[in-house]
């Protein structure tokens, strides 16, 4: 049998299962999540799918996981009791935090309490200033105390934030290693030990929010681990991180703030491998679900990183302007905009005769209407079933019965209320769900100053398809790209990424005060830390892996960094020049400016080192399935012009090389195409369904100037 | 024409992605910290006769800024504006609001030329030229000390800027790169805006554009006139004071009537101290935009803004008086009284509210500078905002320390950030232990900011207030502890500093600043023992401060709560008088 690799990702309410063969063959899982023990659906998924697929638990060669345990365990209190030591004077910043308000106009919004309650706070005399000097020495007398007072407390998880030690972290290093001796039992982080970066309140929130998590996601790696060995699966375990790279459980345990947007990561990274294949490097992505839409963007081939999250701020949704909704993590994370809109969004009226769709969701319970377990109130969903978008039978090959009639009786009264036609509501509802996602993806292109239309959108999630064509027409995008199993697509993008290790050390220094040395000097060791851990998973040679170092950059007086990638190591003057003018461009690139004449600001040196995934160019061949019916068609809504069409359902199998003009419905087990009149669907070789305007967009963009 | 809520709901999506992308274009392109840091701009969407439609995420001070300085601009031109043309406006006697907010306004013509809209921008701009840096000075006593007045006039005028008013300002400002790089992001701003808007033309009808329009302000009307009818009707009255007015002691009185009948509400005024001498004074729209604010914490949340949410809402400022200043009253630091409208009418509306509104948030809208030259000579100015330091006692639940304030959204600066690019060392930054209001449900600690200076010497200007009048309780609780600020605390003789002035520090000077603590709700010898405990065991509170503020007992050994003890204090009842001085401090005053 041929080597396979496994993928699962789980999210709030299934766990996806993916298993890739070396050879190309693919099948999928789609499995309600068990919160109690989430390793109980993995367990009952896994055995299912390699019955299925007639695969022995040996031939499976690598686990690729995504998970929301880290964010689940915040958002719920889960975590270690953390004790917090600080410099004197500083004990409250975690606390004092940064005065940002998410929701304006709402006296009830309250700040999540800080993790680290005040008398777990500690302070010991100590002082480095901004350039790395000792103002006060280390009082080691004082810290033995603080130590005394943290064991009587019998806490196990200590966290060392000392002020100003990105530049100098001699206090903190000090630190850690009298903890260590006075408290043998304890996990000791001090923040220079994770990503030493500037800013003091985003520091300690991450090496915080690190030590919190710990003991939750070590338990976590180590249970499931077990639970696969206990079925035979003893592949190496890998765990999807924020910035879209892999690392290995267990470093992954030892380092959970890397880990915290873990889920909605995979699918992106999955789009960009996708859009390789398709030679195509500027993608929109659409990942629609049942509560939220999240939209992404991929350029050049790249994805957008940002330097930092906030993790555990359910009330955040919407306005990205505003921040202050949860704990700020400073880890390299995916640009992600994710607005509520979903299948299970509600449609109601206002008190002032407004409609509206969102932001309340019928999530999985009670559900759409169409469900028919106790939901009453319209979803798009059941718009979407009224519009004939959907199988009105049955969802997911069968496995989730619909009962057209209720969202039928729902929409009806909706419809009465507003004096309007119930079909007419039915596509009001679809398009302002449209609109609600046209604002996450306009937040990601026109927002960042990209033109959309010269985008591709890939549109994957269960809701994905049904929504990409009107989606494209609002934004004047000409072609979509739904992969196969685009509704288990997450977890196929966990297996098509790379393993990713970074290391970080600060260096705050106007560029024209620093000498080459001075640079190799912080690279040197930062190489060897990411080349031992490539090669401790097993990437040795120079084919395998790919390492990059990277410099983050600003103007002095700014607040965000650039990073910009340095060329050539050992580092030169000739090198330190051309950082300067790759950042004017960078910047010129981002935001549309650039001051030569201005001092250059350094903040950071990073080295990245990727271990390059082994399955990205292979063929996916993904397990046909047999659908309800053959040669079936049946009556979908367009709006008032052209209204009811009808429309013939096919499997993705059936569709050729050959465009077929909409309007069409494609049924797939796990998603569902609508493709609208004017575009035209093929099955390329790899099974995506490659969706066009007309010939190339121009007939769609010529009638809308008309 | 027959309406459809769909389609309303779509354009107005559709207008508000253009306010939104106005917004994120401005972010990515301008330049100066106040901009990018603080978001001290916002932008609208108004039809073609200057009333707002449709608004992006809108700053406090803003919320009713966007129509009078556009109608400003209207009276000066008239039917004289054209495809291509920009309107600015930054003089607060022509609709705007003070002199650093400079105002544009750029139309939108229809396929068939008829003027259907204007996308506007409010940018608080750098500097203005004037006096003092950055133009927040306590105490000038003319507009004219304040910096350049630009009345309604055409920066760009058919597509091309007016160089004249380039180069006027160029030459009055004193960072030109940063405030015509800003301009210039702004200018952008409102071009991408009404590229935008005309692309709206190929989906939907001129016609059908403008009356939907219309459509959403009535809706916005309605949902507001729903919204004020829901409250009961009623007349109350509130007083605030502020310190002084940066010149003079005297104590400046805020009074508001605020009245709800039916679906109307209105905020009156008078019975405000008259109009002062320092830059204090905000103008008519100015307080206006504040009481909107505060008006909108009552109403429901998912209000649109734009000329429909304010319709139902009449605020009235007598000429002359502190808040509706007459010519040529200065207003460069009128943001401080700001925030003390927005608590006036909070006050107001808890009176009108019994046990839905929190007490006053702490905080003594703190702003402090410190400008001069390093050893080589090269300048350095710092500034920073601490207008608010937490959240006031709840009907049912304490302020949250550091809570962030839903009626602003300035950011603390990180001291890394300010020890790696000035030349200061921040000795302390934390909570102020027994100083948030007591209460049954507390109000939130106040915070202190100890800076040392580590330049040859600097010049201070310090705008804060709250030393005489603490942010207010409620319903028997206390107020938050008064704003302290020092010179050299840890000296054998530390000088105590009032709430405004300016002055020059030499080497090695400490400014310790003592900001006030939130006011606390309800009597606080009926708050849970447990959880004055719990205050304790955090440092939080003193064991002193338990014991006298709540009757609560804990040993100071073991921090322990003794319960038999608690229950004879508060047996006992309070001996002290009552906890809020408020009003005979403004009685000994006054």
């Amino acid at each position: 049998m041929a080597p396979f690799k496994l993928g699962v990702d789980i999210g709030g309410t299934f766990t996806d299962i993916v298993l890739l063969g070396a050879d190309g063959a693919l099948f999928g899982k789609k499995i309600l999540s068990t919160p109690d023990d989430y390793s109980l659906a993995i367990e009952e998924g896994v055995l299912e799918l390699l019955t299925k697929a007639s695969v022995s638990p040996e031939d499976i060669v690598a686990i690729a996981h995504g998970t929301t345990i880290a964010t689940n365990a915040i958002i719920e209190r889960r975590g270690a009791t953390v004790a917090l030591i600080t410099t004197r004077g500083f004990r409250d910043v975690l606390e004092l935090a940064r005065f940002r308000t998410p929701k304006l106009y709402d006296m009830n919004f309250r700040r999540p309490d800080p993790l680290v309650e005040r008398r777990l706070r500690f302070e010991v005399p100590e002082r480095i200033d901004a350039h790395g000097g000792v103002v006060e020495p280390l009082d080691e007398a004082a810290l033995a105390a603080v130590a005394a007072q943290i064991r009587d407390e019998g806490i196990q998880a200590v966290a060392v934030c000392f002020l100003n030690a990105y530049a100098n972290p001699v206090h903190e290093e000090r630190a850690v290693r009298i903890l260590k001796e006075a408290l043998p039992e304890a996990s000791v982080s001090a923040s220079t030990q994770f990503l030493p970066q500037i800013q003091e309140y985003e520091r300690t929130s991450t090496t915080v929010v690190n030590a919190y998590l710990r003991p939750v996601v070590e338990g976590y790696v180590a249970a499931l681990g077990k639970r696969l060995h206990a079925m035979g699966i003893t592949a190496p375990f890998n765990i999807m991180q924020s910035s879209g790279g892999l690392v290995p459980a267990t470093l992954a345990g030892a380092n959970p703030a890397l880990i915290i947007e873990s889920g909605p990561a995979a699918g992106v990274v999955g789009c960009r491998r996708l859009g390789e294949q398709l030679g195509s490097g500027d993608l929109i992505v659409l990942d629609m679900g049942g509560t939220t839409a999240k939209a992404s963007i991929i350029r050049d081939g790249e994805l957008t990183i940002m330097p930092q999250s906030e993790v555990g701020g359910a009330a955040l949704m919407g306005n990205r302007l505003l921040q202050g909704a949860g704990y700020p993590v400073q880890v390299p994370t995916i640009d992600i905009a994710e607005v509520c809109s979903g299948g299970g969004s509600i449609a109601w009226i206002d008190a002032g005769g407004g409609f509206q769709v969102g932001p309340q969701s019928a999530g999985a319970a009670p559900g759409p209407v169409c469900y028919d377990h106790s939901g009453t109130r319209p979803t798009v969903t059941d718009a979407n079933l009224i519009l004939g978008y959907l199988n009105p039978k049955a969802l997911v090959g069968g496995e989730l019965g619909l009962n057209a009639g209720k969202a039928r009786e729902a929409i009806a009264d909706l419809a009465a209320s507003l004096g309007q036609a119930p079909v007419d509501v039915a596509y009001g509802i679809h398009q302002i769900a449209n609109a609600t996602m046209n604002r996450a993806m306009k937040a990601v292109t026109s927002e960042q100053g990209l033109d959309p239309q010269a985008f591709a959108l890939v549109a994957i999630g269960g809701n994905g398809g049904v929504h990409a064509c009107g989606l494209a027409e609002d934004l004047g995008v000409a072609r979509i790209v739904v992969p196969p199993t685009a509704g288990l697509f997450s977890a196929l993008g966990l297996l098509l990424a790379d393993v990713e290790h970074q290391a970080v050390s600060a260096l705050y220094r106007p560029l024209d005060a620093i000498v080459p040395d001075e640079v190799n000097g912080v690279l040197t060791p930062l190489l060897a830390e990411v080349e031992r851990l490539l090669a401790a998973d097993g990437f040795a040679g120079a084919d395998a892996r790919r390492i990059e170092v990277l410099a983050d950059t600003k103007y002095v007086g700014q607040t965000w960094t650039l990073a910009i990638a340095l060329e050539g190591v050992p580092v030169t003057d000739a090198t330190l020049d051309a950082l300067k003018s790759a950042f004017g461009d960078a910047h010129e690139r981002a935001y549309h400016y650039r001051s030569d004449a201005e001092p250059v600001q350094l903040v950071a040196l990073k080295v990245v080192g990727r271990g390059l995934a082994q399955s990205r160019d292979v063929a996916l061949k993904p397990g046909e399935r047999a659908r309800a019916g053959p040669n079936e068609t049946r009556d979908a809504f367009f709006g008032e012009d052209p209204g009811w069409l009808p429309c013939a359902v096919v499997g993705r199998g059936e569709l050729g090389a050959e465009a077929r003009p909409g309007p069409l419905i494609v049924e797939d087990y796990d998603s569902t195409i609508v493709v609208r009149p004017g575009w035209g669907a093929r099955r390329d070789g790899a099974g995506n369904v490659d969706l066009a305007w007309g010939e190339d967009g121009q007939a769609w963009r010529a009638e809308r100037t008309t | 024409m027959e309406r459809s809520p769909i389609k309303r709901e779509l354009l107005r999506n559709a207008l508000e992605g253009i306010a939104d992308n106005m917004m994120v274009t401005v972010i990515r392109t301008s330049r100066s910290m106040v901009v990018k840091s603080n978001l001290d701009f916002s932008a609208g969407i108004c039809d073609g006769a200057g009333v707002m439609v449709a608004q992006g995420l809108a700053l406090p001070p803003h919320l009713g800024a966007m129509m009078p300085a556009l109608a400003g601009c209207l009276d000066e031109f008239g039917d004289d504006i054209h495809p291509g043309d920009i309107l600015a406006n930054n003089d607060p006697y022509s609709g705007a609001s003070h002199l650093n907010d400079v105002f544009m306004y750029l139309p939108v013509f229809t396929p068939g030329g008829e003027r259907i809209a204007f996308v506007g921008l409010i940018l608080h701009h750098t500097d203005m030229g004037g006096r003092v840096p950055g133009g927040n000075a306590t105490d000038s006593s003319e507009i004219f000390q304040e910096g350049l007045r630009i009345a309604p006039t055409k920066i760009h005028e058919r597509g091309e800027p007016n160089r004249t008013l380039f180069r006027i300002i160029e030459s009055n400002v004193r960072v030109p790169g940063l405030v015509i790089g800003d301009m210039r992001a702004q200018i952008a701003a409102l071009q991408v805006a009404e590229r935008e808007f005309q692309a709206l033309f190929e989906r939907y009808d001129a016609n059908e554009v403008k009356a939907y329009m219309a459509d959403l302000v009535d809706h916005s009307e309605r949902l507001t006139r729903a919204s004020v009818a829901a409250l009961p009707d009623g007349e109350v009255e509130f007083s605030d004071w502020m310190d002084g007015d940066g010149v003079g002691d005297d104590p400046v009185e805020f009074h508001a009537k605020l009245t709800v009948r039916g679906d109307e509400m209105t905020v009156d005024f008078t019975g405000t101290s008259p109009q002062t001498t320092g830059a204090l004074n905000p103008n008519f729209w100015f307080t206006a935009s504040c009481t909107y604010a505060a008006v909108r914490t009552v109403l429901d949340a998912d209000i649109p803004n734009n000329a429909g949410f304010t319709r139902p809402i009449t605020v009235i400022a007598p000429e002359g008086c502190f808040l509706n200043p007459v010519f040529p009253a200065p207003l460069g630091a009128r943001g401080q009284s700001g925030y003390r409208v927005r608590s006036v009418v909070l006050g107001a509306l808890a009176k009108l509210l019994p046990g839905r509104m929190p007490a006053c948030p702490g905080g003594s809208e703190f702003a402090v500078v410190f400008a001069g030259y390093e050893a080589d000579r090269s300048p350095f100015l710092f500034l920073e905002f601490h207008n608010i330091t937490g959240l006031g006692g709840a009907p049912d639940r304490d302020g949250q320390d550091a809570g962030p304030y839903w009626l602003g959204n300035i950011a603390n600066v990180s001291v890394e950030l300010i020890e790696a690019e000035s030349p200061l060392l921040i000795e302390e930054y934390g909570f102020l232990p027994d100083t948030g209001g007591a209460g049954r449900f507390r109000g939130a600690l106040g915070i202190v900011r100890q800076y040392r200076l580590l330049a040859e010497k600097a010049t201070l200007q310090l705008r804060s207030d709250r030393q005489f009048f603490p942010p207010w309780g409620l319903e028997g609780g206390g107020s938050g502890s008064p704003g302290r600020c020092l010179l050299n605390p840890a000296s054998n003789d530390p000088e105590v500093l009032p709430s405004k002035f300016i002055r020059t520090l030499k080497r090695g000077d400490v400014l310790r600043g003592e900001m006030p603590g939130s006011g606390g709700y309800g009597d606080p010898f009926t708050r849970d023992a447990e959880a004055v405990h719990d205050d304790v065991r955090q440092g939080k509170f003193s064991v002193r401060h338990a014991r006298e503020a709540y009757g609560v007992a804990v040993d100071a050994r073991t921090l322990k709560l003794e319960a038999r003890a608690t229950a004879a204090l508060r047996a006992k009842g309070r001996n002290a008088g009552p906890r809020d001085t408020r009003s005979q401090m403004a009685k000994r005053t006054r």
